[in-house]
């Protein structure tokens, strides 16, 4: 809202729920179903006949698909449906890059209370079981063994029985794939006419062996040797053309090893609203979502070159489960140099659940230095000086 | 006004582009916003800050100034400038903020009479509207046509507030009361034990 602000562009947001204000912001406020497709391109052809839209755009894995069929329906087509159902579908996504030689970890489809023992048996170890529909890491789990394996789908189970849609036929299926061995980097890119623009690199410092994926630290630019970075980049630009995208914000995880780097997700989408605050671009001032909604309203782009400084973002690692009675040391955190704000997205009150039940973190702490180094330094110091009180749930 | 080693002030950063300063005596009578450095003119303090680096705009009200920047740079670094410019400002002879100037051109709306109107549409439409949601919208002030207000209930820390306060309130207020010229949520989201959606998970 920010950007649009800035540039100006007329915003709508569209949510799946209806804003209180949206009968006095008609021109402002949509709801969309976001579980029908073909109910939300109808609802937002309706709109567009009362208040033009120029392009829609998706800010989450659930909306990409919805936003790219908006834009189809509307006559400014960016990509192809079949490309941004790619980008949303783990099994589809892994089929088309495995396909077209995009390294990919080996895999397998799976689907709750079916063949428990014989896939236990035949899984290569280790492996990591990850849910279809779920997102940001939720039920993921590593298994280094059979009994491993049982105990992760018993828990898997649990996980999937309570939050997906009974009436969604993939919603207990689950992928089984080795385990790829390596640092982990994030790709942030921008598509433009089938080129993939480079953004930004991010290392995740904090090593992510499992047996859950709970993401912590965020770090551009990279440090790692030039020519791994090209390789990672290359590796995404390879996934992009495989799967058909050709226009938009692209936010892809990939791990590097001795064989070179592996695609382990890729969406269309920029990274998370909370976290992109850490992108800054040309003279420091524009932020990725003014590049974003420039690319996709047809403004001229500005520099996509990303400032100078580094910078680190920290998702703030869930402290327990249990209810959050308090927080503090939050002024503290702010005050260790090179931090730029700490933000606690929790609520007093709130439960937390750590993965790989839980996917919201409690917070996220931002730092600017002059070295990664300093800024990574700096979310962790910052992170230190926090506390947070919780007591067990009853 | 003293020596400027002598003079205290506190900054509380708001957020990357916003930071408080406050300062242990009284700098300006009443409030002034300078939105660019034109207006900054004739007022020393003003024209000071406005000549570092990524300074966008200035709010002073009685001991508290609020710098707004457009630079990247930390807080804990552009701080420090600021410190120093508040410092000198207040160290010289002439008064720090210069006495508004006079109105000219059509007649302008006070901001007493905007702080009614725009009461009235808080309690007559906004807050009916966000009261669906068990939030509350109150309105602080109005300084320099500038609306400030804080956010209770299901609005405060909801992870929607912000198209809340950006696409409802200020939509409305834009529609009905174009003389508003801003708004500035001094909500403490943080705070907040109730919201009615979680925020963003990443």
């Amino acid at each position: 809202m920010e950007a649009a602000r800035r540039l100006p562009v007329d915003l709508t947001v569209a949510s799946e729920q209806p804003s209180t204000f949206e009968l006095a912001r008609p021109d402002a406020l949509l709801t969309l179903d976001f579980h029908d497709l073909d109910r939300a391109v109808q609802e937002a052809r309706v709109f567009d006949t009362r208040f033009r839209l120029d392009a829609a755009l998706g800010v989450d894995d659930d909306t990409v698909v919805i936003a790219t069929a908006i834009n189809r329906a509307l006559g400014r087509p960016r990509n192809t449906i079949e490309s941004a159902q790619a980008a949303r579908d783990k099994l589809l996504q892994r089929s088309l890059l495995g396909s077209s030689r995009v390294p990919v970890p080996r895999f397998g489809l799976q689907m709750i209370g079916k063949d428990l023992e014989t896939a236990a048996q035949r899984a290569s170890f280790p492996c990591v079981l990850k849910p279809l529909r779920l997102s940001a890491s939720r039920g993921v789990i590593r298994a280094d063994t059979p009994a491993e394996f049982v105990a992760a789908v018993a828990r898997l189970e649990a996980i999937l029985k309570s939050t997906c849609d009974p009436e969604d036929h993939h919603a207990l299926e689950y992928l089984v794939e080795d385990f790829v061995p390596g640092y982990e980097v994030a790709v942030e890119g921008l598509l433009v006419a089938g080129h993939l623009h480079e953004l930004a690199v991010f290392d995740k410092p904090d090593p992510l062996n499992g047996p859950f994926f709970e993401e912590t630290i965020y770090v551009t630019p990279s440090r790692h040797p030039q020519a791994e970075q090209a390789d990672l980049v290359q590796c995404v630009e390879a996934a992009v053309h495989a799967i058909g995208l050709h226009e938009g914000p692209i936010h892809a995880e990939l791990r590097y090893n001795q064989r070179g780097p592996w695609l382990i997700e890729l969406a269309a989408r920029p990274i998370g609203g909370r976290c992109s605050a850490v992108l800054r671009f040309g003279d420091g001032t524009i932020s990725l979502e003014e590049i974003v909604l420039r690319h996709a309203v047809g403004m001229p782009l500005p520099s996509l070159e990303r400032e100078r400084n580094a910078a680190a973002v920290m998702m703030i690692p869930v402290p327990g489960a249990g209810v959050l009675e308090d927080f503090t040391g939050v002024d503290d955190a702010k005050r260790v140099p090179g931090v730029e704000d700490v933000v606690i997205t929790a609520h007093r009150g709130e439960t937390l659940v750590p993965w790989p039940e839980g996917s919201r973190y409690p917070g996220f702490i931002f730092a600017r230095g002059e070295a990664p180094e300093l800024a990574e330094r700096a979310v962790r110091e910052a992170h230190r000086r926090l506390h947070f009180n919780i007591r067990p749930a009853s | 006004m003293g020596m400027a080693s002598d003079i205290r002030i506190t900054a509380e950063p708001v957020d990357a582009q916003r930071c408080k300063f406050l300062v242990d005596r009284p700098v300006s009578q009443g409030v002034r916003r300078f939105a660019d450095r034109g207006e900054a003119a004739g007022s020393p303090l003003a024209e000071a800050l406005f000549a570092l680096p990524g300074v966008r705009e200035l709010i002073v009200s009685g001991n508290l100034i609020t710098v707004v920047k457009e630079s990247p740079e930390a807080w804990q670094v552009a701080g420090k400038a600021v410190g120093a410019a508040i410092r000198q400002a207040l160290s010289a002879d002439a008064p720090p903020i210069a006495d508004r100037p006079p109105a000219t051109g059509a007649a302008r709306v006070s901001d007493d009479e905007l702080y009614e109107r725009v009461n009235d549409l808080f309690e007559q439409q906004v807050n009916p509207m966000v009261a669906r949601h068990g939030g509350r919208v109150e309105l602080i002030d109005v300084q320099e046509s500038i609306v400030m207000l804080r956010m209770s209930g299901g609005c405060q820390g909801c992870g929607m507030a912000s198209v809340t306060l950006r696409q409802g309130i200020e939509g409305m207020l834009n529609q009905y009361l174009p003389e508003v010229k801003g708004i500035v949520d001094i909500t403490d989201h943080m705070s907040g034990t109730n919201p009615y959606f979680a925020s963003a998970k990443k």
